[in-house]
């Protein structure tokens, strides 16, 4: 009964090939065309994009012009594509062409180094800093800020001014201009201002507050502290004192050496109201616009070239129980690579502890300098200095400010920072009266050349004896030294599980590994891409990454202590002090580079991919944030133009597509986009016919013999009742769902959207040289069973991919399988047996009346198709179906 | 580590011209590394000058700079010693500029960007080379 609804409503809304003219070839010719060439420039876009991240990650020597010509080949094509899909789509996506020209014109100010197009706000939380924002923040405020990321010691809490902020407060009469680019003004920084401080005030109404001022993107420097001052009420509030901290200076001349009060700026609003015992919202921020003002008018004085960049981080001044520093790199006590730490009471700067601890995790105390101590004090864990009975052999820590596990958390937390910086840092913390510790600022550690020459010398580090390889081989995702014990990973291991300053050796580079890394020291897998998701990650955090490093998983043993030299794609066995000293080298590229800075801008405008969900309604034009957006958004409305073809360019004529003569119950169009169907296959090509590889595979599962039962099963009235609703549905939808099957192939490509009675399923694969860019995509939806046999029928496939080692999703009667970074011959495998798994479980939800039912049709299907994928298939000679 | 070696079992020198600071920053502690004497220069007048001064065994410079170009740079080299080897390096490479490049006596023509492996591999293959000229077995050649 079905079928014969199902001709009779066809009829009705599909138009017949009698009375639709059959398009020009010339015209189809150019449709395609314009398809293929999206695919093409998207796969030449991808590998100039994976090109500019591996640049990113030290693997190449490359210089200003590489930018610049990335830049503009990347931007070429992006306009290209962006043409394309309008050619296809008779031009229903003109707003593209403003987002590239936006993303574009963002890309030339960053070569030409005007970031004043990056700012969109002036004032925010410490906490709410990316990467995007450090050049109007400077690095070392970002780094602070990735401390949110970090299961340790976190940063102060505070609000940044960025260099937009600043330069509008120190001119408050400056209107903005177009072609200065921003739109930032003075009333808008205030504004945002008195917001944080209120937020601040609301929950410390009586701390002072602390103001540290950077000069930012310096010639030499990407920051330079030039002056802190802690801003003190005076009792009545009625002014503020601006104390400078420390003699800072900026270049030769003094920012300010002596203590101003800001009063009341009485021609702005009235007093503060006494019922508030808080400090007055307005006066603090008139403190910051003086200190905006004093500071933008001494660098001025210095540097008569207009303004030069600096912005404020104001953050509430607790009182402090002990304060200090660490010092990531200690030249000065060699042989050690060590770090120091320092700890005083804040009011005793001359009562100062030093430590010095390995670099190099579980950061193991070497040495401790501790002075003399009065009888009775108190120390670390409450303890008299002349109580040793804790001690436990550590070094007699009886008398000592630190206890050993909040040392390891500094160093850990300091060497973090570091790799993130890129340079040997002065990390300032402070403990507070409630126990919490936290990082108050951080400097670039100043080291003298002879020192690094030294500390760093090649000809001592060639005296020493060779370290045994146990690894070598891959490719090198980011460069760097790191050592640490061997642990490895899982997809199922929970990140907390994950010993901070471990090695993580992982099968695949998978993307759910991302909250690893935030605690490894560095990350080896056996499969993976430099071009991957994981890699970007290990780029950001700057960890040592190999990718691809064969058999790493057996030659590195669980809990063996080793040193990943990325740089060399090498894994060393024991800790290698001479390699980890290379590891702030100055062949490797960092952040203090002005190139890897400038690079990093421009891939945030590049390389993210923001637009992930076809379904979300910012899946527009106006949604696409990078050229990856664009590439993304213009591939799936190509694929999407195609999928509806006929049903929306009724104008151009039907599609010259191709019933394939498989032998099947089952009707499949193909249309060759290229290479994937033998030029001599006439108007009814067969399986044998196929050239592409991915299409070929595909069919040999489809015309399986055993895949096809010829039996149906039985609708029961139930079934037929609970299928009406989707069905009408789906008749009512024409070229979407009742249209012929239809296959998009190319050489290495296949797109088939399948609708195999009321079920409808869509494989796409690529299949290429490039191992790391293949994947299949399968996905299955619908049936005609009442919904619990749907499900167990969604069951039984995600059964089926999951034993072919798809990443698989459920979500009701929808299933979604994708298989990527894994050998060619997996996939190869994974094909055929998808092509199987179409046949088979055609309507197979009508039989499955309980969960033995399910179990019983995947041991069948697993009899017959997986048992070939346990042993992967050979390459095809193409064309040869079963 | 194998040991580097110029004439008379010293290291060999070797003078990096490029006007991008980046390139030379990265690659001289490489080639020091590597046991190398090095010296970098990122204007064409003063390395020049210092190839008029002394003899280095490789010289790896630069193509399209202000001044002196990579050319320029390469015929000087060649003509202060005819055992300089030269590696040039450039952003914008073409047939036209390798040919030339070979022509003036080039030992390798490296396009940017280049990986530091490529170009160590380079003065490698230019180190056994000299050693095998240098053997006392090595065929005359006339």
């Amino acid at each position: 009964m079905f079928p014969g609804i199902r001709t009779w409503w066809q009829r009705l809304v599909t138009p017949q090939p009698e009375q639709t003219p059959e398009i020009d070839v010339w015209r189809l010719h150019a449709l395609f065309n314009n398809f293929k060439r999206i695919l093409e420039f998207n796969n030449a876009i991808l590998e100039d994009m994976a090109r500019m991240e591996r640049a990113l990650g030290g693997e190449y020597i490359f210089d200003r012009a590489f930018l610049e010509t990335s830049v503009s080949a990347i931007a070429s094509k992006v306009h290209h594509v962006t043409y394309n899909l309008n050619a296809l789509t008779a031009n229903r996506y003109i707003p593209l062409y403003d987002r590239y020209q936006e993303i574009r014109t963002l890309l030339d100010d960053i070569l030409s180094g005007n970031v004043q197009a990056l700012a969109e706000t002036a004032v925010l939380p410490l906490m709410d800093l990316g990467w995007e924002l450090e050049p109007l923040v400077g690095m070392d405020l970002v780094c602070l800020a990735e401390l949110r990321h970090h299961p340790g010691i976190q940063c102060a809490a505070g609000f940044v001014i960025t260099s937009e902020g600043t330069r509008a407060l120190s001119a408050p009469g400056q209107v903005p201009t177009i072609a200065a680019r921003t739109r930032i003004t003075f009333e808008e920084v205030r504004t945002g201002l008195a917001q944080q401080l209120q937020l601040l005030l609301a929950q410390h109404p009586r701390a002072p507050f602390s103001v540290t001022v950077t000069r930012i993107e310096d010639e030499e420097e990407p920051v330079q502290e030039i002056g802190r001052f802690v801003l003190t009420p005076c009792p009545e509030r009625s002014e503020v004192a601006i104390v400078p901290q420390e003699p800072l200076f900026a270049g030769s001349l003094p920012l300010t050496s002596t203590t101003v009060f800001a009063h009341w700026p009485s021609e702005r609003t009235t007093e503060p109201s006494p019922a508030n015992d808080s400090l007055p919202v307005e006066l603090l921020v008139h403190c910051l616009e003086q200190i905006a003002q004093t500071t933008a008018a001494t660098l001025g004085q210095i540097e008569h070239q207009g303004a030069t960049p600096f912005c404020l981080f104001v953050r509430p001044a607790f009182p402090a129980v002990l304060c200090g520093n660490v010092q990531t790199r200690d030249v000065q006590r060699l042989p050690f690579d060590a770090l120091s730490v320092s700890a005083h009471p804040p009011e005793h700067e001359t009562d100062n502890d030093v430590y010095l601890l390995r670099r190099t995790h579980p950061f193991e105390l070497l040495q401790s300098v501790i002075p003399p101590r009065p009888d009775g004090r108190r120390f670390a864990g409450n303890r008299l200095a002349t109580d040793i009975s804790a001690d436990q052999g550590q070094f007699a820590r009886g008398s000592a400010l630190v206890d050993l596990p909040m040392l390891r958390s500094l160093a850990e937390t300091a060497m973090l920072l570091e790799r993130l910086f890129g340079a040997p840092l002065t990390v300032d913390w402070e403990l507070l009266a409630d126990a919490t510790c936290q990082v108050t600022r951080i400097r670039p550690l100043t080291i003298s050349s002879a020192e690094v020459k030294e500390a760093a010398n090649p000809v001592s580090a060639s005296n020493q004896e060779p370290a045994p390889i146990l690894c070598q081989g891959g490719q090198m995702v980011q460069s760097g030294v790191a050592a640490g014990s061997v642990v490895h990973v899982t997809e199922e291991m929970a990140p907390a599980d994950f010993p901070p300053g471990a090695v993580a050796v992982a099968r695949v580079a998978s993307p759910n590994l991302t909250p690893v890394l935030q605690r490894a020291a560095a990350v080896i897998t056996e499969l993976g891409t430099a071009a991957g998701h994981l890699a970007t990650v290990a780029r950001e955090l700057r960890i040592p990454a190999i990718f691809g490093m064969v058999d790493a998983l057996s030659l590195l043993g669980q809990d063996t202590e080793v040193t990943v030299d990325a740089g060399e794609t090498s894994v060393y066995s024991g800790i290698v002090d001479h390699l980890l000293r290379y590891g702030a080298r100055e062949m490797d590229l960092s952040p203090l580079d002005r190139e890897y800075r400038m690079l990093r801008r421009l891939l945030r405008f590049i390389m993210p991919l923001n637009l992930v969900n076809p379904e979300a309604p910012n899946f527009a034009p106006q949604g696409c944030r990078s050229f990856h957006d664009i590439i993304h958004f213009c591939h799936e409305k190509a694929v999407d133009e195609l999928a509806h073809f006929q049903d929306r360019r009724s104008d151009l004529g039907a599609i010259r597509t191709r019933l394939m003569a498989l032998g099947v119950p089952m009707d499949i169009r193909v249309l060759d986009i290229g290479g994937g169907i033998a030029p001599d296959a006439g108007r009814e090509p067969t399986a044998a016919h196929a050239l592409s590889e991915p299409f070929a595979l595909f069919l040999r599962g489809l015309t399986h013999p055993e895949a096809w039962t010829l039996e149906m099963p039985a609708l029961g009235v139930r079934d037929i009742l609970a299928g009406m609703p989707r069905s009408m549905s789906m008749l009512t939808t024409p070229a979407d769902t009742l249209g012929a099957n239809l296959a998009i192939v190319g050489r290495d490509y296949i797109n088939i959207s399948l609708r195999l009675g009321y079920h409808f399923s869509v494989i796409d694969a690529h299949l290429g040289e490039d191992s790391y860019r293949n994947y299949v995509y399968f996905r299955f939806a619908g049936g005609l069973a009442d919904p619990k046999r749907r499900q167990r029928r969604a069951h039984f496939i995600s059964a089926v991919l999951a034993a072919m080692d798809f990443k698989v999703t459920v979500k009701g009667d929808l299933v979604i399988g994708r298989l990527k970074l894994v050998e060619l011959p997996v996939l190869r495998s994974a094909l055929v047996a998808l092509g199987a798994l179409t046949a088979f479980s055609r309507q197979r939800d009508t039989g499955l009346y309980s969960d033995a039912d399910t179990s019983e049709l995947f041991r069948c299907f697993a009899d017959a198709f997986l048992d070939d994928f346990r042993r992967p298939a050979t390459p095809l000679s193409l064309g040869a179906a079963a | 580590m194998t040991t580097a070696t110029g004439t008379a079992g010293s290291p060999l020198h070797i003078l990096i011209l490029d006007d991008e600071p980046i390139v030379c920053k990265r690659l001289k502690p490489a080639f020091q590394k590597m046991g190398y004497e090095v010296e970098t220069f990122t204007d064409s007048a003063s390395a020049l000058a210092r190839l008029h001064e002394t003899t280095f065994d490789i010289v790896i410079t630069d193509l399209k700079m202000e001044g002196a170009d990579g050319m320029q740079v390469l015929t000087g080299a060649k003509e202060s010693s005819g055992t300089t080897h030269v590696i040039v390096i450039t952003g914008f490479a073409t047939l036209d500029t390798a040919k030339e490049s070979y022509r003036k006596g080039a030992f390798d023509f490296v396009a940017k960007p280049f990986k530091l492996r490529d170009i160590l591999d380079c003065v490698k293959r230019i180190e056994e080379k000299r050693r095998d000229e240098q053997a006392p077995d090595a065929p005359l050649t006339v």
